[in-house]
């Protein structure tokens, strides 16, 4: 039994939830990084 | 604690029971109980996901960890946003197209009975004994601040949510953790508002980091390289053991878990689902940064204020009435001396003006941090010795004792709710998924498989009671064996969470390899895991426990492999 695989909201296709969802933990270890030397 | 405090204890307990019991109606039937008739909206699955996830110990011991160790720890969850992506591409499509109510039934769709009896086996034996720690994990410290009886404690932790979690089953499960993730939240962000609030006049959020950071506490990223270089396989918080590390920890986890599977199949499609999962790749990573920021917060309080040489008194205690107690007595007298030179020095800081600490008084607060910290050592050596037989680690008590010193009345009561409802979440879930791994895995596979469906729901309800008790029973057991069982039993995760996950890979990407060669090759590779482990542990090797996860994930991959060609079909066909 296979169900449609749905479209997801926002975007056109499900790869770009995934490389948004990348995207964001890239983008969040370079700013603690700036975090960790500024504050240290 | 006072009245207003028990009253607002009391009042959000009781909310949360009525409003499970209110949510609990379902139709009685396993489709019903166990996955709310895979009707959920994805806010429902993620606040259900984040819920079961994060227990009181997440809330006790990550401000405690950032107090103590900085902030690095949220690199431990680094790895999460990635296993959410191959989890939503791989095995979600898979659980929602079969209609599972456990993952484990796929793998006798797969492979055999066997492979996935011994998976599911493996589940309960570890889940049913971590779940008894999460009830006990948060009743003793409670039990040790307020003078609680540790006994009665456990059975307030572990025992009020059986009533909504055995009436409403899944859906119960998940409109409470709805309502749960709220209240939390909304607690933890006033507690943070508070403690900055508390800084001396002048001081504010910025400066409290600079504090913080300039006595390393805003350590977030860390490379595990030593200063005399080479790679420290034993850091268990870097980014490397959290981006791989992390991944195959959180991959094993929500992808065969069944207390995290369990979520996710309530979701009405797969594309529910994936988003439920996804929205938790992105927010866990800053949710954790920012329980980790309240710990420095704080750190940067106790600065200014008289902070205890040790947090959890009840250990204090035991040392003073030991013979030990003037030897403590004169580390104590020390430790205050050091704290008040501190206070003055941060004061003088503060008082010319400046947001900038010149090199000069960073080095001077770094030494008498580094004084204190040596007598504290030097304390929690006394807390170890035989007649004494206490627990040296206070981390997980930092946060509620700044709680029951400093924060105002009714505010403490919703805190201590707080631990409360967050342990609920958590065991709420593993007991669903208990009773549901128990009829559907070994219930109607082994002992009645021709159970109608009010026999399916009668009997998945007499296994969430039983299990609840067990896990109380566990609690009320591990009291008698110390607190090393904590840490223990997260090590447990890691023994059996990677090669769960490799016989999990291996269904999905190792067409060619069959039942035998994976059932023999999950038993080889945690084999090799506890071979691993013990060698560890008698200093022969170093390897962190969170290493174990991925390790255990590719042994049992390689040896699948390897066995299907070598050994049980020598022609491996694609």
């Amino acid at each position: 039994m296979h169900e449609p695989d749905e479209r997801p909201p926002l975007f056109k296709g499900w790869n770009t939830w995934y490389l948004t969802v990348a995207g964001m933990l890239v983008l969040m270890i370079i700013l603690f990084h700036f975090f960790t030397k500024y504050f240290s | 604690m006072s009245y207003p405090d028990w009253f607002v204890l009391v009042i959000t307990l009781a909310i949360i029971i009525l409003y499970g019991v209110y949510k609990s109606r379902t139709t009685q039937n396993l489709d019903g109980y166990f996955l709310s008739n895979r009707e959920m909206p994805w806010y429902i699955v993620l606040f259900s996901i984040m819920g079961t996830q994060a227990s009181a110990i997440t809330f006790l011991s990550a401000p405690g960890q950032a107090y103590t160790d900085g902030m690095r720890f949220v690199q431990y969850y680094f790895g999460l946003p990635l296993a959410m992506i191959v989890l939503c591409v791989t095995f979600v499509p898979i659980f929602h197209n079969f209609r599972l109510y456990t993952a484990y039934q796929f793998l006798e769709k797969r492979f055999d009975a066997k492979t996935r009896t011994l998976t599911s086996f493996l589940f309960l034996l570890q889940r049913g004994l971590s779940t008894g720690i999460s009830i006990y994990a948060p009743a003793i410290i409670l039990s040790s601040l307020l003078g609680w009886n540790i006994y009665w404690t456990n059975i307030f932790m572990g025992g009020l949510l059986i009533i909504y979690t055995v009436a409403g089953g899944a859906r119960a499960v998940a409109y409470t953790q709805q309502l749960q993730i709220v209240i939390i939240f909304a607690s933890m962000f006033i507690a943070g508002w508070l403690v900055v609030k508390y800084l001396p006049e002048g001081v504010g959020l910025f400066d409290a980091l600079k504090i913080g950071g300039a006595m390393g506490k805003t350590n977030v990223i860390t490379t595990g390289v030593r200063e005399g270089g080479g790679f420290d396989w034993n850091d268990k918080y870097n980014l490397w053991s959290g981006i791989i590390g992390g991944f195959f920890l959180a991959l094993s986890y929500f992808g065969t878990d069944q207390s995290q599977v369990g979520r996710y199949l309530t979701a009405k499609s797969i594309r529910e689902s994936r988003m439920g999962l996804l929205m938790n790749g992105l927010v866990k990573v800053p949710m954790q940064f920012m329980i980790l920021l309240l710990g420095v917060l704080i750190f940067a309080f106790y600065q200014f204020h008289d902070a205890p040489l040790f947090f959890n008194q009840t250990q204090v205690q035991k040392v003073q009435a030991s013979t030990y107690g003037d030897t403590f007595s004169k580390i104590q007298d020390h430790y205050q001396e050091l704290d008040q030179q501190k206070k003055n020095l941060v004061q003088s800081i503060v008082a010319s003006g400046t947001t900038e600490i010149s090199n000069v008084n960073r080095e001077a607060l770094g030494r008498l941090n580094q004084q204190r910290d040596s007598l504290r050592t030097e304390f929690k050596a006394l807390v170890v010795k035989p007649e004494v037989g206490g627990d040296s680690n206070d981390a997980n008590y930092i946060f509620l004792r700044f709680v029951l010193d400093y924060l105002p009345k009714g505010l403490i009561g919703l805190l201590i709710a707080v631990i409360f409802i967050s342990s609920w979440g958590s065991i709420a879930a593993a007991l669903n998924s208990l009773a549901s791994s128990t009829i559907v895995d070994i219930h109607k596979k082994y002992i009645n498989k021709n159970l109608d469906e009010a026999g399916d729901y009668r009997v998945s309800r007499w296994y969430t009671l039983a299990w609840g008790v067990f896990c109380i029973i566990v609690a009320q057991f591990a009291y008698n064996l110390g607190n090393s069982l904590i840490e223990a039993v997260n090590i447990l995760g890691s023994l059996f969470y990677g090669v769960i996950l490799g016989v999990f890979l291996l269904a999905f990407y190792g067409k060619p390899v069959k039942g035998n060669a994976v059932f023999w090759g999950a038993l080889l590779g945690e084999a090799l895991v506890i071979t691993l482990f013990l060698m560890n542990e008698h200093k022969v090797i170093t390897l962190s426990f969170l290493w174990l996860n991925a390790i255990g994930a590719i042994a049992v991959v390689l040896l699948g492999w390897l066995l299907q060609i070598f050994l049980f079909n020598k022609r491996v066909t694609y």
